[in-house]
């Protein structure tokens, strides 16, 4: 046997693979904790980062062209959108005081890994909030990539949902909720929402995400209905529900 | 395989331990920028839309 009996080291071949091995295995194991941290933590500093800028310019561009004092109502003609384009903010204040999650266009990895909420577009083209009725639905990320709709299962029924845009702030009330569903249910974003309490055409809002949280298994769905819009001032003074 | 390494770094052990974190801190940079984004999709953990199973 080619044992090496050399300077002292007394470690056959197979000793040698084993620690080899072992050390891969450690490897491994580290190289797998350091994707946990990666999807948990990193993704939510680059997509907040990503996020909190692309709302700063969204809003810049609100502001540019100096918005008529006294503002318009949200019979404003309505603005057609591309995909990734920012629409507004999403407020939910069950998910905390001052939560704002920016809104953009599309439901693709790309949109939705930049910590937005993304407006459905297929299987259904989600009905825009200043549409006369339809349904708005979004999707956004439980955990990391900014994880927006992370705590969605505490959003219950009455519950104030605010969509923000341009000249409007859209008051929505959570009428009824969906904590699993399978994945390829896809009627829960159509313009009237399968399983929600919903029986005829009107102006809703679905936020969905995945559960149960750290995997995509199952979905969630969250139904609103619209039950105001007030015209944004000049100051932007936010509604009641967000103060 | 570490001890291999340990052994192929050059200079006094404060300097090898130098290099060492560097170089972890390079293959922790790698990992980040270039591997992880790159298998993230095709785990099945961040799937948050509805669709006719195409992921999201």
């Amino acid at each position: 046997m080619g044992t090496a009996i050399r300077g002292g080291r007394r470690r056959g071949r197979l000793g040698t693979a084993l620690g080899l091995l072992g050390e891969l295995l450690i490897t491994l194991g580290l190289v797998l904790a350091l994707f946990v941290g990666y999807s948990l933590w990193w993704t939510d500093v680059v997509a907040d980062r990503a996020a909190g800028r692309a709302g700063d310019r969204l809003r810049q561009t609100w502001s540019a062209p100096a918005a008529p004092p006294g503002g318009t109502t949200g019979a404003a003609p309505a603005p057609q959108y591309a995909a990734g384009d920012g629409v507004g903010f999403l407020h939910v204040p069950a998910f905390g005081r001052d939560d704002q999650t920016l809104i953009r266009m599309g439901t693709t990895a790309e949109v939705l890994d930049e910590g937005v909420a993304g407006v459905y577009e297929e299987p259904y083209r989600s009905a825009m909030p200043w549409d006369a009725e339809g349904n708005f639905a979004l999707a956004a990320h439980r955990d990391g990539h900014g994880a927006k709709f992370h705590d969605l299962d505490k959003l219950a029924v009455g519950d104030p949902v605010v969509v923000e845009t341009k000249d409007a702030w859209y008051v929505y009330r959570v009428a009824g909720t969906l904590p699993q569903t399978s994945k390829y249910d896809v009627g829960v974003v159509a313009p009237v929402p399968e399983g929600s309490p919903f029986t005829g055409p009107g102006r809703y809002l679905t936020l969905t995400t995945c559960t149960p949280v750290y995997t995509s298994r199952y979905r969630m769905a969250v139904w609103a209905q619209l039950v105001r819009v007030d015209p944004v001032d000049a100051k932007r003074t936010p509604p009641p529900e967000l103060r | 395989m570490y001890g291999w390494i340990w052994r192929h770094l050059p200079g006094p052990a404060p300097v090898r331990a130098l290099i060492a974190l560097l170089l972890v801190l390079g293959v922790v940079y790698v990992l980040f920028q270039y591997v992880f984004p790159w298998a993230e999709p095709l785990l099945p953990f961040g799937n948050v839309t509805v669709d006719q199973g195409n992921g999201g």
